[in-house]
C-alpha cells in the first residue's frame, strides 16, 4: 500500500481499476470521474475507427451547437459599439449532470437552432439593404458628380453652338447630348449623336478601364471622372472599397454598346441618368429620400440584431461550458466498452492507489446525482503494464518538476530532481547570476506574482506574464539565492559592500600602484572588498570562482550518481549498485574527487611558511596522467603524494573493465542460472530474474481479476546488453570529463555577468558623477545617466543575463545531473478532466 | 587555525539540519521540506566555505593604482 502522504521524490502509485457502469449512471460517473481529474480513461475499442463509435452521432451534434456558438460569439465580438459577455462566474450555471441534463441539452440544442436561424434572417435581410443602401449611395454620388460635367459640358456647348450656328443652323443641336469640342476625331462636326454612359468603378482599375476603352474605341469618345472621397463600406465583409464616379461621352448606339459591355466586364456599375438637369434633380431628391428609408430599416434591423444578440451573450460562456463538457464526457464514453445485451458501460483506468477510496465515493455521488440506485463497480485489476507517471505536485514543485519532466518523463517510480532541484536548481542559476541588487529584483518580481496570487491566477495571462506566474516560486528562490551568491562574491550592481573589517590595509603614502598588506585577519562572510576595483581582482575572483564551479559540479554529479542507489533498489537490480554505482562513484572521485582535495589543501597551507612552493593544480592533474608517478618535488604538497597518485590512476582505470563487463557478466550467470533450471520462457521472466516475489503478489491477489494483454516480451539478448553496457561507460568515462569541464560556466556566466555591470556602471553613471558643467548640468546628466542606467539593468543585466543563467542552470540539470541517473522512460498521465487548457474559443 | 572556523561552522550547519529535520511537522509538505532545508543548508555552507578557505593564505594581494585615501 502507498504510504500517508505523497512522495515528491518518485511517482505516485498507480492502480489500474475496471469500472462497471450501470448505462443510466453513465453520463453523471463519467463527469464525476472528469471533476475528480485523477484518472486516465484507457481506449478499450482502439480497432474501431471514431465514427463507428457508439456516441458519435451525439457528438457531432455536439460540434454543431459549438460550431453555432463560435458563430454567435463571432457576431458579438464584432459588435460595436461592443457588447459585454459575461464571464463564467456571473451567471447561473447550466444543470450539466443530474436527471435533468439530457433534457436541458436538448432544450439548448433546439435554443440554439432557433437563435441562429433568427440571426441568419436578419442577417440576410440586413445584407440585401445594406446591398441596396450602397447602390443608392453610388447612384446619389454619381447623380451629384457627373453634375458637375454636365454644368462644364453646357458652358461650352453654348460656345459650340454659336460655332454651329455659323457652319449649319439649319440642323438643331440634340437635346440630350453633350459635347466637347476637343474630342478626337470628330473633325466632321456632323451628325454628332453623343450620347453618354455614367456609373462607378473602383479607383484601382480606373486606368486600366480608360486605357482598354481608349484602345477599343480609338479614341472615340470622352471621358470624365471623378473620385468619391468617402470609401463605400460592404455591409458583410466590412472590407472598404474606393471608387470613381466616370461619364464617357460617345457617339452611336454600336460605340455606347461596346462601353456598355467594356464597363460591366470590369466590375463597373452603370447608372441610367438623365441628360436634364431638372430631371436629374428630382432623381437626386428621390435617391436621397430611399437612402433615409434605407438607413431607418437598417437601423430598426441592427437593434434587433443586437437584442438578439445581447440575449444569447448573457448566457454563452455557460452554454460553451456546458458544450465543452458534455463533449468531453461523450469523447470519454466513446473509450469504454459498450455491452448492448447487459446495459452497462465498462472502462478501465489508470488512477493514483491513494485516491481510490475518492474515486470509490465519487461513483457514489454520481449514482444519486443519476438518481438511480445502481451504482457503478470498481474493481482493481492486476496487471503486468506499466503503469503512467504521475506527480503529485504543489505550487512550489510544480515548475520545477516540469521542467524535469521536459527532459524525459521519468519512469513510473523511478527517482526523479523534481524536488530536488527546487533548490539546487536556483543555486546553480545565483551561482551565475551573482550580484545582491540583481538577484533582489528578481526576487521582487517572484514576490509580487506571489502576492497577486490570487487575482493573477484567475485572470488569464498572455504567454509571457502566464510563463513568469507559473514559475513564480522559482522566480522567488532565483532571487534568493542569487543574493545570496552575490553577498558571496560581493558584488552589489558592480559595487563591494562593507560589512566586516577588511583583511587587508592600504598603505599611507599612495603613490603609483600600490599593494595591499594583510591584516592576518580572514573577511568573515564573502569575498574581501579590497578586491574591488584592485588591478588585479579579475586575477582573484577567476580563481576562486572556476575553482568554485569545480567543487560544486564535482559534488553535485556525486549527487546524481548517488541517486541511482534507491533506482537500483526500487527495479531490483542490486547487482547494478556493485558493478555501477560504486566504479562510478570511484572513478570520479580518484581524478576530480581528488583535485577537490587538493584545491581544499592548497587553500588550507600557508605557503608562505612552507618548505615548498604552491604547486599548479591544473598541471598537477594533467601530470598524473601523462607522466604518472613523477611530482615535482618543488611543488611536492606531501610526502607520498607520487605513490597516491599511481593508485588512484590505477583504480580509475580498473573501474572502466568492471563498470563494462560486470553487469553483462552477472546478467548472463543468472540466465545461464534459469535456464540451468529448466525455466524456458512461457511467462516473460526470462531476461534473467526470476523474481521470488511474484509469487507473493499472486498469494496478494487472490479473486483479482487479471489484465494481461500487451505484456511485453523481451528476448534474452547478450549482444543488445552488451551494446547497451559499452555505449553506457564510454558516456560515462568521457562524461565525467566533459561534464566537469562544462560545470565551468558556473564560472564563465558569473564572470561576465559582473563584467558586464562594471562596464554599465563606468559607462553611465560614473561618467556623470565625474562630469564637470555647473551643478545644474551635471544633476540633469546624473538623472538622465540614472534613468539609462536604470533602464539597462534591468532589461540586459536581468531579462537577458537572467535569461541565459536559466538557461544554463537547466542545462546542468537535463545534461550533466540527470544523465547520471534518470532512465526516463515513462509514459505521462493524462488524466480525464474538465480543466481546458486551451482556450480553442477563438480559433 | 582558520581552518578550524570552517569545520566548525560545518558542525554548527549539521546541527541545525539535523534539528530542522527532526523539527519538521508531520504532513503533507514534510518531505520537500526536510529535502530543501537540508540541501540550502548544504549549498549555501559550500559556497561561505569554499570563498572562506580561499581567502585563509592568499598568495596575492590586491593591488590598486587609484588609491583616494580620504575615502578610506
Amino acid at each position: 500500500m502507498s504510504s500517508e502522504y505523497p512522495s515528491f521524490f518518485t511517482s505516485e502509485e498507480m492502480s489500474l481499476v475496471q469500472i462497471y457502469i450501470p448505462s443510466e449512471t453513465a453520463h453523471s460517473t463519467i463527469s464525476e470521474l472528469a471533476e475528480l481529474g485523477v484518472v486516465q480513461i484507457k481506449d478499450l475499442n482502439p480497432s474501431v475507427s471514431s465514427f463507428q463509435r457508439p456516441f458519435t452521432p451525439r457528438l457531432r451534434r455536439l460540434a454543431e451547437a459549438a460550431r453555432r456558438l463560435r458563430l454567435f460569439e463571432g457576431q458579438i465580438k464584432s459588435l460595436s459599439p461592443p457588447l459585454g459577455i459575461p464571464p463564467l462566474s456571473a451567471i447561473p450555471p447550466f444543470p450539466t449532470v443530474g436527471p435533468r441534463a439530457q433534457n436541458a441539452y436538448d432544450e439548448l440544442e433546439e435554443r440554439l437552432k432557433e437563435h441562429e436561424k433568427k440571426l441568419s434572417d436578419i442577417n440576410r435581410s440586413f445584407e440585401e439593404l445594406s446591398k441596396r443602401r450602397g447602390e443608392l449611395e453610388e447612384k446619389s454620388s454619381v447623380l451629384k458628380e457627373t453634375a458637375g460635367f454636365f454644368n462644364e459640358a453646357e458652358h461650352r456647348h453654348t460656345e459650340i453652338r454659336t460655332s454651329f450656328d455659323d457652319g449649319d443652323g439649319t440642323q438643331p443641336l440634340l437635346e440630350h447630348a453633350a459635347e466637347y469640342g476637343t474630342l478626337p476625331g470628330d473633325s466632321g462636326l456632323s451628325g454628332f449623336d453623343l450620347e453618354f454612359v455614367s456609373g462607378t468603378i473602383e479607383r484601382t482599375r480606373m486606368p486600366t478601364f480608360e486605357r482598354i476603352l481608349w484602345r477599343i474605341l480609338r479614341g472615340n469618345l470622352y471621358m470624365n471622372y471623378a473620385e468619391i472621397e468617402e470609401p463605400f463600406v460592404d455591409a458583410t465583409s466590412g472590407k472598404e472599397t474606393v471608387k470613381d464616379v466616370f461619364i464617357i461621352f460617345a457617339h452611336g448606339a454600336e460605340l455606347l454598346g461596346k462601353i456598355r459591355k467594356v464597363s460591366e466586364s470590369m466590375g463597373a456599375t452603370l447608372y441610367t441618368i438623365d441628360s436634364s438637369q431638372d430631371k436629374r434633380a428630382d432623381a437626386l431628391r428621390e435617391v436621397s429620400t430611399r437612402l433615409e428609408d434605407t438607413d431607418q430599416v437598417l437601423n430598426n434591423i441592427n437593434q434587433t440584431r443586437r437584442v438578439e444578440l445581447s440575449k444569447i451573450a448573457e448566457n454563452l460562456e455557460a452554454w460553451k461550458d456546458a458544450i465543452r463538457r458534455e463533449e468531453e464526457v461523450y469523447k470519454t464514453m466513446n473509450l469504454l466498452s459498450y455491452d448492448q445485451g447487459r446495459k452497462t458501460l465498462v472502462a478501465e483506468a489508470w488512477c493514483p492507489t491513494r485516491d481510490l477510496t475518492n474515486i470509490q465515493l465519487g461513483l457514489r455521488r454520481a449514482m444519486e446525482t443519476a438518481g438511480t440506485s445502481v451504482p457503478a463497480i470498481l474493481s482493481e485489476l492486476r496487471t503486468h503494464q506499466t503503469p503512467p507517471t504521475y506527480f503529485q505536485t504543489n505550487k512550489v514543485t510544480e515548475p520545477f518538476q516540469a521542467m524535469m519532466d521536459a527532459y524525459g518523463i521519468p519512469t513510473y517510480q523511478e527517482i526523479s530532481a523534481g524536488t530536488i532541484a527546487v533548490v539546487t536548481f536556483p543555486f546553480l542559476y545565483g551561482l551565475m547570476f551573482s550580484d545582491t541588487f540583481h538577484g533582489f529584483l528578481v526576487l521582487l518580481t517572484g514576490a509580487a506574482l506571489i502576492f497577486y496570487e490570487k487575482k493573477l491566477s484567475q485572470k488569464k495571462l498572455d504567454e509571457m506574464l502566464g510563463m513568469l506566474f507559473f514559475g513564480r516560486y522559482n522566480l522567488l528562490l532565483m532571487g534568493i539565492f542569487s543574493m545570496y551568491a552575490g553577498f558571496m562574491y560581493n558584488d552589489f550592481a558592480s559595487k563591494s559592500v562593507t560589512i566586516w573589517q577588511s583583511g587587508w590595509e592600504w598603505p599611507e603614502d599612495a603613490n603609483g600602484t600600490v599593494a595591499a598588506e594583510s591584516t592576518g585577519k580572514v573577511y568573515p562572510f564573502g569575498l574581501d572588498p579590497a578586491w574591488n576595483g584592485a588591478v588585479n581582482s579579475l586575477q582573484f575572483t577567476n580563481s576562486l570562482k572556476m575553482k568554485l564551479a569545480i567543487v560544486i559540479g564535482v559534488l553535485h554529479m556525486t549527487f546524481g550518481i548517488c541517486l541511482q542507489v534507491p533506482n537500483h533498489i526500487r527495479f531490483k537490480q542490486r547487482i547494478s549498485i556493485y558493478v555501477e554505482f560504486i566504479p562510478q562513484i570511484l572513478f570520479l572521485w580518484s581524478i576530480f574527487g581528488y583535485l577537490i582535495v587538493l584545491i581544499i589543501a592548497k587553500w588550507a597551507t600557508d605557503w608562505s611558511k612552507s618548505a615548498t612552493g604552491p604547486p599548479g593544480l591544473l598541471n598537477l592533474l594533467i601530470g598524473i596522467f601523462l607522466s604518472p608517478g613523477t611530482v615535482d618535488p618543488a611543488t611536492q604538497m606531501y610526502p607520498g603524494q607520487a605513490f597516491v597518485q599511481v593508485t588512484l590512476l590505477l583504480i580509475a582505470v580498473a573501474c572502466v573493465p568492471v563498470h563494462l563487463l560486470g553487469k553483462p557478466y552477472f546478467l548472463y550467470r543468472e540466465h545461464q542460472r534459469v535456464v540451468g533450471q529448466g525455466y524456458r520462457g512461457l511467462t516473460g521472466q526470462e531476461n534473467g530474474h526470476p523474481t521470488s516475489d511474484v509469487d507473493e503478489d499472486e498469494e496478494d491477489g487472490v479473486g483479482q481479476a487479471v489484465a494481461d494483454e500487451g505484456h511485453e516480451e523481451h528476448p534474452w539478448d547478450f549482444a543488445d546488453i552488451m551494446v547497451h553496457q559499452v555505449i553506457h561507460t564510454i558516456e560515462f568515462c568521457l562524461g565525467c570529463i566533459s561534464n566537469t569541464a562544462s560545470y565551468l560556466r558556473l564560472w564563465a556566466l558569473s564572470l561576465a555577468h559582473s563584467q558586464l555591470s562594471d562596464v554599465l556602471w563606468t559607462m553611465t553613471i560614473e561618467k556623470a558623477f565625474l562630469f564637470e558643467g555647473g551643478i545644474v548640468v551635471q544633476s540633469v546628466f546624473i538623472f538622465f545617466m540614472f534613468a539609462m542606467w536604470l533602464a539597462l539593468t534591468v532589461f540586459i543585466l536581468c531579462c537577458m543575463e537572467g535569461l541565459g543563467s536559466f538557461l544554463h542552470a537547466v542545462r546542468l540539470h537535463w545534461v550533466e545531473f540527470n544523465s547520471k541517473f534518470a532512465m526516463c522512460t515513462g509514459i505521462a498521465f493524462q488524466p480525464l478532466s474538465f480543466a481546458f487548457e486551451d482556450d480553442d474559443a477563438d480559433a | 587555525m582558520a581552518f578550524l572556523h570552517v569545520v566548525f561552522v560545518g558542525l554548527v550547519i549539521a546541527a541545525i539540519a539535523a534539528a530542522a529535520w527532526f523539527l519538521t511537522p508531520r504532513g503533507k509538505n514534510q518531505v520537500l521540506i526536510r529535502s530543501s532545508v537540508t540541501l540550502t543548508l548544504i549549498c549555501c555552507y559550500l559556497m561561505w566555505a569554499i570563498t572562506y578557505l580561499a581567502q585563509l593564505h592568499p598568495l596575492i594581494a590586491p593591488r590598486k593604482s587609484d588609491l583616494r585615501h580620504a575615502e578610506y
